[in-house]
């Protein structure tokens, strides 16, 4: 199969600059100006193939949201190729954003001052989506997204997660073949995230749209993305799938054991304990070094346990590890 | 009154930062002080004095009158209106410092950065390429200083009355613009009112707008005395404190329905 | 383009709609916008009376070239709303330019329909006005020439206007703020075209006539409809420059507003 996104070498530097003081500094920043480059994005390279769901994450600065307006034509590269559907974004604009949806999610497409209704009905202009598609299409997101209590709300007026799912319908209403949502779950409550991630999933699923999606909640990627791909200082430091990222980086996980009795060493090989509070103990013990049954089965041997559980580590805190202690440098 | 001077300080310092602006304002307006006294110019041709206003006095007018735009902040002012709207009016009304001293220690230290910024390089600059007039005691000056002290009190008073009217409406822009157009018109902004006929030129002078802009710059350039000077005064002083007790009083309303309706 | 253009009306047509909502409240503000700034001329009027002419050019036919530059420049202001430099920085700011150029729609299209300030009606009524004032106080030999030459005046003017608004808006890329030096040419530019432009120095003369030459297209002009002896000593040529030098600063703009966008897209905002 064709890739639909090819980025090769893609990279991109921003000048910061920095002014001269004083009140003279103000005009000699006219004609001299120092800056500093930046290297957001650093000699980036991947594939995504049609139909695929894949996360975009990396911390605060990292360079996602430079890689999203690259591939959406926003900015031009400083160097490196990328091609999208086809299409060079940045040439070709107006063709090209023919075929694809955004959303941002500290900012809307939609008109502030116009109720719902009337941004959605622009669009259908905009993009000259016919109108039977543009019904049946409004009348399926409707539904899932639950519009129909907010559709003759000006934009201004809605809430976060009401002005969220408007955007989100907004993007898919021309039928785009591939849509990248820049942290789309942003500020949302529980119940409101839960919704914009049916909907993810379903527009992937049902329409087999491709969609790249950046997110600093870690539940996002592993409810949605079979595979994820991390930036950091604008490298790609994993390109693969989720669950191997946590199978290998989340590699410790947690036993709590209530004992029957009280033991004054309740110690075994290869598991460390981590707290202990009378007969209730947490052990700490490596995926690799030994599987939950052999140490149970140990443990049993050894001592009378009343209750036990066992526990991954919390794929939050895997990727919080993964950042905090960069993990994926070598 | 520490809170006072603190808020005078910081907006001072403020004021101090935007130097592009202030740079690129100070081009401005001196530009349009060059257009406006060679409109002057044209006009007096061979005459030397038109109505006891000289050459000399017209264009010193217009020179005074685009550097103390900035000070006085006369005609664009929604500060206030946007503090209203995006909801961080709660926060300052809050503040153990009372409203309207708040807003006027802000716009105190936002005229004397400007003035010192924007102002006083812009008639410096002026004056190298004119022949004007400057006061010519030491009095003169003190009482120039004085009349602009009063007629930044005045002009504050003004636009923080017009900026309350966002504690009732949406839509307090349009107020504003035409509140503003008003001391655009009355303040002599335009020409000097020397050179209107008297029923208009008198008219001016009584308003809030002619009291704050025209009667300081009669000080400056020194066609105004005795009696005249001293009505002069009385009229800033009468506005001053007309319009800050008129303010309190709207104020106090606007509060009571911005914390019964909730903004 | 008939598809760009039933947009483009589209679009305008929101932007009305919800300016008019208030009729009475809409109607009041352009009326006291006209009188605010008609007080201008009528300041200028009064300061007149007291001297009979101002560089040789009676009440009434400074009328003509103000009535002109303000019914002008206010049109442009209004068809122009988009490009108005003091609102297009926040939209660069706040991101809503980025969200246009996702938009299978061409760009300066949606920024002429992403704002359309109607009330500028005050300043077009404002301006008829005194225009019409100065047809009345001026005695003009109209010939066909003269008479079909004031729609193309005011045509090359708001192009002209047009031009300069769009110069203003594509500097905002660089500057992400207003910069009000840009007011010396735009409102300073249409307050010089007021005036018989021979009265001012020869430093501002020459800015006005060859870093943004406004002097073809108010004062040169105008010499040819009203008869006036040209002080400056020009040929009669210069008179008939208005439409070469506005379709050429207009197609100038342009090329620097692509040029613009083009280095937003590689600096990001
Ligand atoms: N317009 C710009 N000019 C200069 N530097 C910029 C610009 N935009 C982003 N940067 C810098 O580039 C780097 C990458 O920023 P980017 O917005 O791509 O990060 P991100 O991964 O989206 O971060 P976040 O999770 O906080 O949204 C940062 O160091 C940022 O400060
Ligand atoms: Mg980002």
């Amino acid at each position: 199969m064709e890739a639909i996104i090819k980025a090769d070498r893609l990279s991109k530097d921003y000048k910061i600059y920095k002014d001269h003081k004083g009140y003279l500094g103000a005009l000699r920043n006219l004609f001299d100006r120092r800056f500093t480059l930046v290297h957001a994005v650093n000699d980036v390279s991947f594939k995504i193939y049609p139909g695929e769901l894949i996360g975009y994450i990396g911390p605060n600065g990292a360079g996602k949201s430079t890689t999203i307006k690259m591939l959406t034509g926003l900015l031009v590269p400083t160097s490196g190729e990328v091609q999208v559907n086809g299409f060079v974004p940045w040439k070709d604009r107006k063709d090209y954003v023919k075929h694809i949806g955004a959303v941002f999610g500290q900012r809307t497409t939609l008109w502030w001052d116009l109720p719902v209704r009337d941004s959605l009905d622009l669009l259908k202009h905009i993009y000259e989506i016919p109108s039977d598609r543009f019904k049946q299409n409004l009348n399926s997101f409707r539904e899932i997204l639950e519009l129909d209590s907010f559709m003759d709300t000006p934009v201004r007026s809605l809430s976060l997660g009401q002005r969220m799912r408007a955007d989100l319908c907004a993007a898919l209403l021309h039928d785009p073949k591939l849509i990248f949502l820049d942290e789309p779950t942003i500020g949302l409550d529980v119940v409101a995230k839960q919704r914009v991630r049916e909907f993810i999933q379903f527009i992937n699923a049902k329409r087999g749209t491709t969609i790249l999606l950046t997110t600093h909640d870690t539940a996002d990627i592993a409810k949605l993305c079979k595979r994820v791909m991390i930036i950091d200082h604008g490298k790609i430091l994993y390109d693969g799938e989720f669950d191997e990222l946590i199978k290998y980086y989340g590699g410790s996980r947690v036993l709590s054991v209530e004992f029957a009795e009280f033991y004054q060493y309740p110690t075994i090989d290869q598991a460390k304990i981590v707290q202990r509070d009378g007969v209730n103990v947490i052990y700490s013990f490596k995926r690799e070094n030994i599987s939950a049954s052999k140490l149970i089965h140990q443990l049993s041997e050894k001592y009378r346990i009343r209750d036990l559980e066992v526990q991954d580590q919390a794929i939050e805190d895997v990727i919080r590890d993964i950042y905090e202690n960069q993990l994926l440098y070598n | 009154m520490n809170a006072f001077f603190a808020t005078i300080h910081t907006s001072f310092r403020r004021q101090l930062t935007y130097r592009a602006a202030n740079l690129s304002g100070l081009f401005t307006n001196l530009m349009f002080g060059f257009f406006r006294a060679a409109v002057l110019i044209a006009l007096y041709q061979e005459q030397t004095s038109v109505n006891g206003l000289s050459i000399r006095g017209a264009i010193t007018y217009a020179g005074l009158t685009q550097s103390l735009i900035g000070v006085m902040s006369f005609f664009h002012w929604y500060d206030l209106m946007h503090t209203v709207y995006d909801g961080r009016v709660g926060a300052d009304l809050l503040r153990p410092i009372n409203y309207f001293s708040y807003w006027l220690g802000i716009d105190i230290g936002r005229a004397f950065g400007s003035l010192i910024i924007r102002g006083l390089p812009l008639f410096l600059v002026f004056s190298f390429f004119y022949n004007i007039i400057l006061p010519e005691s030491l009095i003169q000056w003190s009482l120039f200083a004085l009349s602009i002290v009063f007629a930044l009190l005045i002009s504050f008073s003004w636009r923080f009355l017009v900026n309350l009217a966002s504690f009732w409406t949406p839509n307090a822009l349009g107020i504003g613009r035409f509140a503003f157009g008003l001391s655009w018109i009355f303040s002599g902004f335009y020409f000097p009112l020397a050179l209107f006929p008297d029923w208009l030129a008198n008219f001016c002078r009584l308003t809030p707008f002619g009291a704050s802009l025209y009667f300081p710059i009669q000080v400056f350039i020194g066609n105004i005395r005795g009696a005249e000077l001293l009505q002069g005064f009385l009229i800033q002083i009468f506005w001053i404190v007309t319009l800050v007790i008129f303010g309190h009083i709207i104020l106090a309303q606007g509060v009571k329905k911005l914390v019964i309706q909730g903004g | 383009m008939r598809r760009n253009l039933s947009l483009l009306f589209r679009l305008l047509r929101i932007q009305i709609r919800s300016q008019l909502q208030y009729p009475a409240s809409f109607v009041m503000e352009v009326l006291s916008q006209a009188m605010i700034l008609g007080f201008f001329f009528a300041a200028f009027a009064l300061t007149l009376s007291q001297f009979g002419d101002i560089g040789g050019w009676t009440l009434g036919e400074v009328a003509l070239l103000w009535g002109l530059a303000e019914f002008s420049f206010g049109m442009m202001d209004m068809v122009f709303s988009g490009f108005d430099y003091d609102a297009f920085g926040p939209l660069v700011i706040k991101g809503t330019f980025d969200q246009l150029l996702l938009r299978p729609v061409n760009i300066t299209l949606q920024v002429l329909g992403s704002r359309f300030v109607l009330r500028r009606l005050g300043k077009i009524i404002e301006g008829l006005i005194i225009f019409i004032i100065g047809l009345s106080l001026s005695n003009v030999d109209w010939t066909l020439g003269r008479i079909l030459y004031i729609p193309v005046l005011i045509l090359c003017q708001v192009l002209f206007f047009g031009s300069l608004f769009i110069f203003g808006a594509t500097t905002t890329f660089w500057t992400k703020e207003r910069l009000e030096i840009l007011n010396v040419f735009t409102y300073g530019g249409s307050e010089i075209m007021s005036y018989p432009m021979h009265i001012f120095p020869r430093a501002i003369r020459l800015l006005f006539s060859f870093v943004v030459p406004a002097i073809f297209l108010s004062y040169f002009p105008m010499i040819y409809i009203l008869d006036k002896p040209n002080p400056l000593n020009m040929p009669v040529f210069t008179s008939f420059l208005a439409p070469f030098i506005a379709i050429s600063m207009f197609w100038l703009s342009l090329k620097f507003w692509r040029f613009g966008i083009k280095n937003y897209q590689s600096t990001g905002s």
